[in-house]
């Protein structure tokens, strides 16, 4: 027993950083999956958005020396608003355009945004100062033999699953999340209703803006370092475990999200750090070719 | 007279609806066949099955004595399932195998361990998709046998005299060389379902609706599907592509044989607009036509690839009656020429003039078949359209 | 939309502008213009065969291909591989690359062009991310971050290149055949089956056209072309490194089609004209960091484009008016009577 104990360390450790990692990229995974649901749209600008998470927190910690978690809780809101600020003026005006139109806009948008945040905060690293962050983060919560799970893991991983709960409720237990769903499966039928369908869709990225920019700061936290092209990587990498899971189904998105995670870590543990991110390349480009429609989802089909 | 068009039981469903049930139906050439029915009877479904944009879930459909729809048999289904359950049962023994080879000898024995778990997962998924003629279960299917045969190719090359079987004596060649033997023909097996038509959907080859087209069937749309930022002529002559031939080089180098090409599809297309009334336009843009103008474009451009079927999904709707007697005499004209039609139509009046023979939707089903006098007095149509008998006399 | 109406194609102006602008441009160099003006405008002109070349797919099909710089890279990296250790000559690389290219295409476009829009733009991405990977971390092959310097100079019987204005002249007849292919494409019965896909699959389907072959086939010429620009740059520049390849890059060409009019040659060349050279204005004028974030502008451009005229600056549309207008003069008496 001891033997196998030991001899699974080192996975088991990896699953560990795997899952934390997994949690993270599902936090971002959901925002795009419920904004495809409702407007059959990939928000191409969602990584951006965690980008700005990051540096948001960042910035409220270094410039205006606010405590962490305060930091933290404020920048929840402040995606959130920027994510309907980013459904107006960009996605609002297309909603009847042409899908390459309304994906050429997301691009740009994403562009533009990754450049404005290098414009403001330059191209340098950042990392949050030693002294600001709590002491107990970097201690070990628990050990398993040699396997080890840091206070920063712990803290990531209820973050992920308290924001999966609240979801959860606010998806199936409420009158708007009632609205997400019915708006998500058929528009014009959910408008007759009496929903008003561009508050349910600025809702919507309300939500998976706040849980992206969430995830951002969660991920500036663990690896300490904070870049404008972070959301960039990222963003491909959670777009690749929404359509992993199922593109536009939520709990496809967690579960995407997780199985990524894992992949990533055991990847470039096991096989080549380098091509690190080329692995969740590797496995969007699988899952579209072979199944698009993920492994929870739903199929869509065209009217002739 | 001999049969062009024949449809055997054909089925078509969505998921849990049942758009198409058992439809016989026939066009004989020279015919003028007409389809009614309420909406959503699965008319226009009926159209997209003949021409391949949906693939039915049982039938067949036969066009001048050739099959054009791919049929599953249930033959071919149960070999199907045998032969993946005998692959699942094979698999069962390669892990144990994989477990013997890489143990042994790797630093990570634990996570080899899981892999072998893995593989074993994988393989019960695809037994599942195999079983539903998934496309992803065959490309991974593939994926796995070629692992399995090259696997099996490194075990015939080093045989590994003194490795057993995990946690036995038995020595790992008893297992590793009819596995060999086995996973060859499999590997054949799948790569021959990959070629063929039904599964080279995963590559995107299957007999597709541009081959019906090139076989002879050709159609309108419901909802005008032209070409509406090209030019009239343009629409048409891209009706006309499938009876040329040049292709890129062509293209680029302007030989002799294109350019005499071009100047036919030009000779051909004035022609379908000449005979459809439309010559004078041919230099408008597609979308800046009338309504009925639009709809004889589409037919023009349908004309245009030398069809000996035509579909016509409801090319009077939205005429008035005027307008609604040049359509029928159009679609007699196109009779004249050789052409059958089969002729979805909602306009009554414009069906009895033209129809030889009628066949009644509802619910997807057919109800009712025969002469449009015979339809006319069948009980069963007036109940179906309630209503719609009256305006019909 | 108006019925063909001569004196209702506003882009006149524009189309003028930009035939007299290429009709001055092989004269450019005569005049005493220094190198800088010359290197910009090689610069500008190559991005205009590359825009051409992605011009192809989402212009002539309706599908977005983000990873175009993938192509660009593959090629590229081939002329400067090929030439470092064989020594080839220019005119057996270009080749060379632009079939390397068409085969890279034809691989990557065969399994992913029957996916909708927007899956087969992420797989695209994907394919030019994995590219700049390969590029970055397969140092036997590419040196890696490195880079590869001292790329020897083209040579045209027997004379090296050496001063601007002769690559500046390649550059124009590369330009010159690049027009003339896409030129004669679009004219023909592979053009139709491109519009006929562009404008709606389906109908196209049912006349005939086999989407996948058909797809592929741009696809292919298109990363052609943009192997062949790649192979170009890399003995144009003399030294290439992965960084050059990201996929940005994709986004600038991208914008260039966008700005000018996607699907329309003239669009694509007067795009190029005029946001390359706009570049350089941006790197006189800006600091240098902010001048690392101007693709921020192309970002704005693409979103604003798309809000207030998405056709482009001579939309495709007009062209196909133009080409019929063209048409009907050639056999308008056939016909017998003037249509209005």
């Amino acid at each position: 027993m001891e033997n196998l104990l030991e001899q699974s360390s080192l996975f088991l450790q990896q699953l560990v950083n795997g899952i934390t990692l997994g949690g993270v990229y599902a936090l971002i995974a959901v925002g795009y999956t419920m904004v495809y649901g409702v407007i059959q749209l990939i928000n191409f600008a969602h990584g951006e958005i965690y980008m700005l998470g990051a540096f948001l927190a960042y910035s409220m910690v270094t410039f205006l020396g606010l405590p962490f978690f305060l930091a933290f809780a404020l920048t929840i809101p402040v995606c959130a608003i920027i994510g309907i600020i980013l459904d107006f003026i960009a996605y609002r005006p297309l909603r009847n355009a042409p899908r390459l139109a309304a994906l050429i806009t997301a691009i740009g948008m994403s562009i533009f945004l990754q450049n404005l945040a290098l414009m403001i905060w330059g191209s340098q690293i950042k990392s949050y100062p030693r002294n600001i962050l709590p002491k107990v983060f970097s201690e070990p919560a628990l050990i398993f033999g040699e396997v080890s799970i840091s206070w920063l893991q712990v803290f990531i991983l209820s973050v992920t699953i308290f924001c999966m709960i609240f979801l959860h409720l606010v998806i199936h237990k409420t009158r708007i999340g009632a609205a997400m769903r019915a708006v998500s499966q058929d528009k014009t039928t959910a408008a007759l209703m009496g929903i008003s369908v561009n508050r349910v869709i600025s809702f919507t990225f309300a939500i998976g803006s706040a849980m992206g920019g969430l995830a951002g700061v969660l991920v500036g936290l663990y690896y300490n370092a904070i870049f404008p092209t972070m959301g960039y990587v990222a963003g491909v990498k959670a777009f690749a475990a929404a359509v992993l899971g199922g593109i536009g189904s939520v709990p496809g998105a967690i579960l995407g999200g997780g199985v990524l995670g894992i992949a990533e870590v055991m990847g470039a543990g096991y096989i080549s750090s380098e091509y690190r991110d080329g692995i969740s390349y590797a496995v969007m480009i699988g899952v579209i070719l072979f199944k698009p429609s993920g492994l929870i989802g739903r199929k869509i089909g065209e009217k002739v | 007279m001999d049969l062009l068009l024949k449809i055997k039981g054909l089925s078509k469903a969505f998921g849990g609806l049942t758009a198409l049930q058992d439809i016989n139906l026939q066009v004989e050439s020279g015919d003028i066949v007409g389809i009614i029915g309420p909406n959503g009877a699965g008319k226009t479904t009926l159209f997209n099955c003949i021409t391949s944009l949906y693939h039915p879930s049982e039938g067949e459909i036969q066009f001048q004595g050739i099959p054009i729809t791919a049929r599953k048999s249930k033959k071919k289904e149960a070999l199907i399932r045998r032969l993946t359950m005998l692959f699942f049962f094979l698999g069962l023994c390669w892990v144990p195998l994989f477990w013997s080879v890489f143990l042994p000898q790797t630093d990570y024995p634990f996570e080899m361990f899981l892999v072998g778990l893995f593989i074993l997962a994988i393989q019960v998924f695809l037994v599942i998709g195999l079983r539903k003629f998934e496309i992803w279960a065959w490309g991974l299917t593939l994926v796995f046998l070629l692992n399995d045969l090259i696997f099996a190719f490194w075990w015939l090359k080093y045989p590994h005299e003194n490795m057993s079987l995990i946690g036995t004596e038995i020595p790992a060649n008893f297992l590793g060389i009819p596995w060999s033997i086995a996973a060859l023909p499999f590997s054949a097996y799948f790569l021959w379902q990959l070629l063929h038509k039904p599964v080279r959907r995963l590559f995107g080859f299957r007999v597709g609706p541009d081959a019906i087209c090139r076989a002879g069937i050709s159609r309108t749309f419901q909802n005008i599907r032209l070409f509406f930022n090209l030019s009239v002529l343009d629409n048409v002559k891209t009706g006309f592509h499938v009876r040329l031939k040049t292709g890129v080089l062509g293209a680029l180098l302007r030989t002799r044989f294109q350019r005499e090409e071009e100047i036919l599809a030009e000779k051909e297309a004035l022609n379908c607009l000449r005979f459809v009334g439309l010559e004078q336009k041919a230099f408008h843009m597609a979308g800046a036509l009338a309504y009925g103008e639009q709809r004889r474009l589409e037919i023009a451009r349908a004309l245009a690839s030398e069809p000996r079927l035509i579909l016509l999904d409801e090319p009077a709707a939205g005429m008035n009656p005027k307008e609604s007697a040049h359509m029928t005499e159009l679609i007699l004209k196109i009779r004249e020429n050789g052409i059958s039609v089969l002729i979805i139509e909602h306009d009554m009046k414009v069906m009895m003039n033209l129809a030889d023979r009628i066949y009644v939707l509802d619910y997807g089903k057919l109800i009712s078949e025969g002469s449009p006098e015979e339809i006319r007095s069948d009980p069963k149509v007036i109940e179906a359209y309630l209503g719609k008998a009256h305006a019909a006399c | 939309m108006t019925a063909l109406n001569p004196a209702k194609l506003r882009n006149h102006t524009l189309i003028s502008c930009l035939i007299l602008f290429i009709v001055l441009l092989p004269w450019i160099p005569l005049g005493h213009s220094s190198n800088y003006l010359l290197r910009i405008l090689t610069t500008a002109i190559l991005y205009m065969i590359l825009a051409l070349g992605l011009n192809i797919v989402p212009g002539f099909t309706g599908l977005l291909d983000l990873g175009y710089v993938g192509f660009y890279g593959i090629g590229a990296y081939t002329s400067a591989l090929l030439t470092i250790h064989y020594d080839l000559s220019l005119w057996v690389i270009l080749p060379l690359a632009a079939l390397n290219g068409a085969l890279w295409g034809v691989l990557l476009g065969l399994p992913t062009l029957r996916l909708t829009g927007d899956y087969f733009a992420i797989v695209t991405f994907g394919f030019s991310e994995l590219v700049v990977l390969v590029l970055r971390n397969e140092l036997w092959l590419t040196r890696g971050p490195m880079g590869l310097p001292g790329i020897p100079a083209p040579s045209i019987f027997g004379h090296t290149l050496v001063h601007e204005w002769e690559f500046y002249y390649l550059i124009l007849f590369l330009l010159l055949i690049v027009l003339f292919a896409v030129t004669r494409l679009e004219d023909s019965r592979l053009g139709r089956a491109w519009f006929a896909i562009r404008e709606d699959e389906i109908a196209a389907q049912c006349c005939g056209i086999n989407l996948i072959r058909y797809k592929v086939t741009a696809f292919a010429i298109s990363a052609s072309i943009g192997a062949m620009g790649g192979a170009f740059y890399a003995r144009w520049f003399l030294f290439i490194h992965p960084d050059m390849f990201k996929f940005w890059e994709s986004i600038l060409i991208l914008c260039l089609i966008v700005f000018g009019g996607m699907g329309s040659i003239a669009g694509t060349m007067l795009g190029a004209l005029i946001l390359i050279p706009l570049s350089e204005i941006l790197r006189i004028v800006l600091p240098q960091e902010l001048f690392n974030a101007r693709y921020l502008v192309y970002g704005f451009i693409l979103v604003l484009m798309m809000r207030l005229r998405p056709e482009g600056l001579i939309p495709f549309e007009r062209s196909r008016a133009a080409k019929a207008l063209k048409t009907k003069k050639r056999i308008g008496s056939a016909t017998g009577k003037e249509a209005v």
